[in-house]
C-alpha cells in the first residue's frame, strides 16, 4: 500500500512545487490577465528593464557584426531589387499624387471632412519573449511616452501588432502572427472581408465570408477590424484561396517583417476612433494608411530614437466628431 | 548550500533570462535560438543539492513566467519537472559527452514538448503554432551545441570538483 513516507524528500518536493505551479496557473488564468499577476509581471517588468537594456546596448556591436555579416551576400542581389523597385515606386507615387488631388476636390465637393492625422510614437525593438512560442516584442518606449494599451504597431511594412501591457518605460507588443489573435481584415482590392488568424512561425490563415469572390495570390489585406485604423495593410495572400467547409479559406505572410523588427511605430489610437469610424466612416472602403516605404518617417531618425519622437499618420475614411478627440 | 553560493545562481539565471530575451532577439539562426534558461537549470541541477535544484528550476521558471505571455506557474512545472530529470539520472552522468549530448536533446525536447501541451491545455494555442515542431526541435539541437559551453560553467562558479559525487558534498 502506498503511504507518504514511501515518498523520498526530493519527489515529495517536486509534488509540491508542481501543485503550486498549477495553483498559480489556475489562478492567473481565472483573473484573465488582471489581479496580482498582472502586478507581478508589470513589476518585475519595471525591475528587469536597465537589465535588458544595458544587455541590449552591450551586445548591440557584437549582434550588428554578426548581422552585418550574413547581409553581405545578399546585398548585390538586394540592391538590384531596390533599384527596380524604385523605379516602379516613382511611377506609382506620380499617379498616385494626381489621384490624392482628385480625392480631395471630390471631398470638398461632397463636404466630407478631411482625414484624420494621427500621432505615432517611433521605438526601438528591446527584447523578444523568453521562450519561442511567445509572439511577443518589448519596446522601449512606454506610458510616459503617451504609449498606450491596445494601440497598434506598425514597421514600414504594415501591421505588426497591437500593445498588450505598459509599464511607465517600456511596453509589450502582441504580434498578429500570435494564435490566439484575430483580425478582421478586407482584401483591398475587391473590398471583401474576412478574418485573418495567426499561426505562429507559419503563415497566417484567412478564412474569407463571401465564398463567391475570388482571392489571388499577392492580394493585399488591410485591416477592418474595430481594433486598429482602417487600411493598414497586414499580410499578403499567398496562394489563391479554395472552398472549404462554407469559406473561402488559404493562406497569408504578414506584410510587416515581423522576423527582423527593429524600429516601430505606434498610432497613437485608440477604440474610442474605432467607434466614431465605425458609425461615422464604416461603410465606406477604407485606403492604406500611407507608410512611407522610403525609409522613416519624418521626425524618426535611423539611429536608436533617445526621446520620444511624434510623427504624424493619415487615416483615410475616418471623420472628426465634436468632443471625441483622436 | 552557502548564501554566496545561493546569490550566484540568482545572478546567472538573471543573465541568462537578459541573454535569452536580449541578444537572442537578433541573433537567430533558422529563426530559432537556444533555450538558454532551461541549460542553465540542467547545468546546475547536476550540481546542487536536491531541494535547492528543485527550487533553482522552480524560481527560473517562476521569473520566466513574470516575462512571458503564458500562464503565470507554466514555466515554473516545466523548469521544476527538469531539475527533478535531473536529479533522477545525475548519478549516472559522466563527463562523457556521448551521454549528457542526448540526455540534454532529450530533457530539452521534452521540456518544450510539456510547455507546448500544457499551454494548448491551458488555451495558449502553443500547438496551433504551425512550426511549433522547428520551435521545440532548433533550441533542442542549440543546447546540445551550447552544452560543452555552459554545462562547466556549474561547477566552475560553485567551486566545486566535476566528479559526480560531488554534489552531495556541496
Amino acid at each position: 500500500m502506498w503511504r507518504p513516507s514511501n515518498v523520498d524528500r526530493p519527489t515529495g518536493i517536486f509534488i509540491g512545487l508542481i501543485v503550486i505551479s498549477l495553483v498559480l496557473v489556475t489562478l492567473d488564468l481565472r483573473a484573465q490577465g488582471a489581479g496580482l499577476g498582472s502586478t507581478l509581471r508589470e513589476g518585475t517588468q519595471t525591475i528587469f528593464t536597465p537589465v535588458q537594456r544595458a544587455f541590449s546596448a552591450a551586445s548591440r556591436p557584437v549582434v550588428d557584426f554578426f548581422e552585418s555579416v550574413s547581409d553581405l551576400f545578399s546585398l548585390r542581389d538586394e540592391n538590384r531589387r531596390l533599384r527596380e523597385e524604385i523605379t516602379a515606386l516613382e511611377a506609382e507615387v506620380q499617379e498616385t499624387e494626381s489621384i490624392r488631388i482628385r480625392v480631395r476636390e471630390l471631398e470638398a465637393l461632397l463636404d466630407v471632412s478631411a482625414p484624420e492625422e494621427v500621432d505615432t510614437i517611433a521605438a526601438r525593438v528591446l527584447a523578444i519573449g523568453v521562450s519561442e512560442f511567445d509572439h511577443l516584442r518589448v519596446i522601449d518606449k512606454g506610458s510616459d511616452d503617451g504609449i498606450g494599451l491596445d494601440m497598434p504597431v506598425l514597421d514600414e511594412g504594415g501591421l505588426i501588432g497591437r500593445i498588450e501591457s505598459v509599464t511607465d518605460t517600456v511596453a509589450r507588443v502582441i504580434l498578429i502572427t500570435d494564435p490566439t489573435l484575430v483580425i478582421a481584415v478586407r482584401v483591398e482590392r475587391t473590398g471583401e472581408t474576412g478574418v485573418l488568424k495567426g499561426r505562429g512561425s507559419g503563415p497566417m490563415n484567412l478564412e474569407m465570408f463571401d465564398r463567391d469572390t475570388a482571392v489571388v495570390e499577392g492580394d493585399l489585406l488591410i485591416t477592418a477590424d474595430g481594433r486598429f485604423p482602417a487600411g493598414i495593410p497586414v499580410a499578403v495572400v499567398l496562394e489563391p484561396a479554395r472552398s472549404e467547409v462554407g469559406f473561402l479559406r488559404t493562406t497569408a505572410r504578414p506584410a510587416a517583417a515581423i522576423t527582423r523588427i527593429d524600429f516601430v511605430k505606434v498610432l497613437v489610437w485608440t477604440r474610442d476612433d474605432a467607434i466614431v469610424e465605425g458609425f461615422e466612416g464604416g461603410d465606406r472602403l477604407p485606403t492604406p494608411v500611407p507608410l512611407d516605404p522610403s525609409g522613416p518617417a519624418e521626425g524618426e531618425t535611423d539611429t536608436a530614437p533617445t526621446t520620444t519622437s511624434t510623427t504624424t499618420t493619415t487615416i483615410p475614411g475616418t471623420t472628426t466628431v465634436p468632443g471625441i478627440e483622436p | 548550500m552557502k548564501a554566496r553560493h545561493a546569490i550566484l545562481v540568482v545572478l546567472i539565471v538573471i543573465v541568462a533570462v537578459a541573454v535569452q530575451t536580449t541578444v537572442f532577439n537578433r541573433l537567430r539562426l533558422f529563426d530559432a535560438a537556444p533555450a538558454l534558461v532551461l541549460l542553465v537549470v540542467l547545468a546546475y541541477a547536476r550540481y546542487l543539492p536536491a531541494e535547492y535544484a528543485l527550487l533553482t528550476g522552480f524560481g527560473a521558471g517562476l521569473f520566466q513566467d513574470l516575462l512571458a505571455e503564458s500562464p503565470l506557474g507554466l514555466w515554473a512545472l516545466v523548469l521544476t519537472s527538469v531539475a527533478y530529470s535531473v536529479l533522477r539520472f545525475r548519478d549516472r552522468f559522466e563527463d562523457d559527452f556521448g551521454f549528457v549530448g542526448p540526455f540534454v536533446l532529450g530533457v530539452t525536447i521534452g521540456a518544450l514538448a510539456l510547455f507546448a501541451v500544457l499551454g494548448t491545455i491551458f488555451g495558449e494555442k502553443t500547438l496551433a503554432d504551425a512550426g511549433a515542431l522547428k520551435k521545440i526541435a532548433l533550441p533542442a539541437i542549440y543546447n546540445v551545441a551550447l552544452a560543452p559551453l555552459i554545462l562547466p560553467l556549474a561547477p566552475l562558479s560553485l567551486g566545486i570538483s566535476r566528479s559526480r559525487d560531488t554534489a552531495f558534498r556541496l
